[in-house]
């Protein structure tokens, strides 16, 4: 058996074929949600690269596949990093239970997945650019429904992805220029800037991160947040690539602090703009945009530190963004107006989904007790001392949203406290008829787990950043 | 093949094939131009690559434009230009082009001194087809165009890389993603209309 034929080809296969499956129950759910939950048991456990003997039957999971004279590698070191990959992705097929995404939601996500891991496999690793390029194409169908107007989000930021792949291709070679002679400023300049333009249209950084709210206001708010979830990981980790290979890259003080710079400004213009927002949609591309921000100040912190505080970062910041697109998901597969006064109206009826959407804000802002307040606490330490002014953006940033969720729950409080009008007969049967959602055994499940989610990683951090240290040993020359 | 006075034509042709790509108003024509467009690129690629991994592009690029031209001659509907943010008047788009021609005809020689493995009318040819590729995206105001402007971007893109790569893998992936563009482009035609840009 092959690491690539099992995590990748596997999925990709399953994705394509339940595309094909026309009627409408729950089959492809849980066939994808087991493959899924499965893939992810087998990461964390079963060795690659090693001979396994289970009664009278031996065998092992090969590291690398050839493919076209090129190959696709995955080693043990990248097994932590599959897990995450595969956990999550059964975190979002479940979530389709409640969120309810157009029903090609699941095959085409398998397909991305795939698509994606393949990106982190490929060997030579540039590459990688093409394949998350097709996981964008691939994942079209779902930001635009067909039969429905195409909007100008969808379009630009398809025109940006495939823009990022010139870039990064063309990086790639001028970087093994670099490695030749590591000298030549004329050479490591370009490459730089190649590098920064590819990344910035990829990552969606400003000034080109305008299909974000564009598209978080115009497509279902559940497949933008698994956009905005896998696309900014998986391109983090491909950028990672590049530090962990190229020793200038590595260690030129200067790149830090262009990541510092570009993460501060990302961290504080999104934490501005989801302060005067007012569409909930728009705000999960700002939180989005805000965990892109923090990641870069983490990876700004230099060799070692900054590979692991990204990895730290991104585990509380993929659960908020998961359970904030479930619930934003959930409201708008039930018509609800994604505004403050929609979601404040919305309250008596979907109660649980807007608890889960506030503490998701409140978690992904950073706010203490919640998940990413431990390696959030981390980093400002870290940049207190290296670069104080980020420090302070980075905060005044986090502010902007913990204020966006202040309003949020002020809203929810207005409302409720508005006396009602009628007789009391109609109240009390229009009250009745409100509570469906607490009868929701999946609503239910939902918010206890992002309860239990948010606070069990804010109270007892120590426990889930134990692991980080493995993701970090992907890279090894970045994390010796 | 790209050299001398047949490399010269080439590089007309193809100037005129991304000319007419971004004036021409008629659809049936903007594919044609597009096919003549991944032809002479592949002409411009098979001095670098091998023949037979040259067609893979030819191939690809084909397959994109026809996945498009039958799109959108079975629309129902005439899609209209959503946008008339910027002029798109003849006058307009052949300044567009010279200006476009002026940076390429000042950034080709330098990047043919520089990337010692890409020849001068590669380098011609690849930078002409980005430039007015991108035009087309920035100008367009409807999806065809912009996805035509991509497929014309990601030719040029191709003619300069196949200088410095031939990997197989790149080849198909490359193939791949035009077939993606094509068939992403062909998915988008076919919904109501394009609204507004903000």
């Amino acid at each position: 058996m092959n690491s690539a034929i099992i995590w990748i080809l596997l999925p990709g296969l399953l994705g394509i074929g339940l595309l094909l499956y026309r009627p409408r129950d729950r089959f492809p759910q849980i066939l994808a949600g087991l493959l899924s939950l499965f893939l992810t048991w087998i990461a964390w456990q079963l060795p690659i690269d090693v001979v396994l003997n289970i009664g009278p039957f031996s065998f092992e999971i090969f590291p690398s596949l050839s493919f076209f004279g090129r190959s696709f590698t995955l080693t043990s070191a990248a097994q932590p990093l599959l897990t995450f990959i595969y956990f999550f992705q059964t975190l979002w097929i479940a979530g389709t239970v409640v969120a309810k995404p157009a029903k090609p939601f699941v095959p085409i996500s398998m397909i991305c997945v795939s698509l994606f891991v393949a990106a982190l496999s490929v060997d030579p690793f540039l590459y990688a650019a093409i394949l998350i390029a097709l996981a964008i194409l691939a994942l079209i169908p779902l930001l635009s429904l067909a039969g429905e107007k195409v909007r100008p989000g969808v379009l630009r930021f398809m025109i940006f992805q495939i823009f990022a792949v010139p870039f990064i291709l063309f990086t790639g070679w001028i970087l093994s220029g670099v490695e030749a002679s590591p000298g030549n400023l004329d050479l490591i300049l370009r490459s730089g800037l190649l590098l920064l333009l590819g990344f910035t249209f990829l990552l969606g950084l400003f000034p080109f991160h305008s299909w974000i709210p564009m598209l978080a206001r115009e497509s279902h708010p559940y497949v933008v947040g698994f956009l905005l979830f896998f696309l900014p990981t998986i391109s983090t980790v491909f950028a990672l690539g590049f530090f962990d290979r190229y020793a200038w890259l590595r260690e030129s003080q200067f790149v830090y602090q262009i990541l510092t710079l570009i993460g501060g400004l990302s961290v504080l213009l999104s934490g501005l703009w989801a302060f005067v927002e007012r569409h909930l949609g728009r705000l999960l591309g700002y939180a989005a945009m805000m965990g892109v921000g923090f990641s870069l100040l983490g990876i700004g912190q230099g060799v070692s530190q900054g590979a692991q505080l990204f990895f730290a970062l991104l585990l509380p910041q993929s659960l908020g963004l998961w359970v904030l697109a479930v619930s934003l998901g959930s409201l708008n597969n039930k018509k609800v107006d994604l505004s403050l006064d929609g979601i404040a109206d919305a309250f008596a009826d979907s109660p649980l989904t807007v608890i889960g959407l506030i503490l998701a804000v409140f978690s992904l802002a950073g706010l203490p007790l919640l998940a990413s307040f431990p390696p959030r606490v981390d980093l400002l330490a870290n940049l207190s001392t290296s670069a104080p002014w980020a420090a302070i953006i980075a905060l005044l940033g986090s502010l902007g949203l913990a204020v966006a969720g202040v309003k949020l729950v002020l809203a929810v409080i207005r409302r409720s406290s508005k006396p009602q009008s009628g007789w009391v007969e109609e109240i009390e049967t229009e009250a009745a008829a409100k509570a469906g959602e607490t009868k929701d055994p999946f609503a239910w499940a939902f918010i206890i787990l992002a309860g239990v989610g948010f606070l069990g990683f804010g109270l007892f951090s120590r426990f889930f950043l134990a692991s980080v240290p493995d993701f970090a040993s992907m890279f090894p020359l970045l994390f010796p | 093949m790209d050299s001398g006075f047949i490399g010269l034509i080439i590089l007309l042709l193809l100037l005129l094939c991304a000319a007419a790509l971004l004036m021409s108003r008629d659809w049936r024509w903007v594919m044609g131009a597009l096919g003549l467009q991944y032809f002479l690129a592949f002409l411009l690629v098979s001095s670098s690559w091998p023949l037979e991994l040259a067609a893979v592009k030819l191939v690809a690029g084909w397959m994109a434009g026809a996945v498009l031209a039958l799109t959108r001659m079975n629309l129902a509907i005439e899609p209209e230009e959503a946008t008339k943010r910027l002029p798109t008047s003849p006058a307009f788009l052949v300044l567009s082009t010279f200006l476009v021609l002026l940076v390429v005809s000042g950034a080709a020689p330098a990047l043919a001194d520089w990337a010692r493995q890409m020849s001068i009318n590669q380098a011609w040819g690849g930078l002409i087809l980005i430039g007015l590729g991108l035009l087309q995206v920035g100008l367009s105001g409807s999806n065809f165009r912009s996805v035509v402007g991509l497929l014309c971007l990601l030719s040029g893109f191709e003619i300069l890389y196949a200088a410095v790569e031939a990997s197989l893998l790149v080849a198909a992936l490359l193939g791949v993603l035009n077939l993606g563009v094509g068939l992403a482009g062909s998915y988008l035609l076919q919904t109501p209309g394009t609204e507004q840009l903000e």
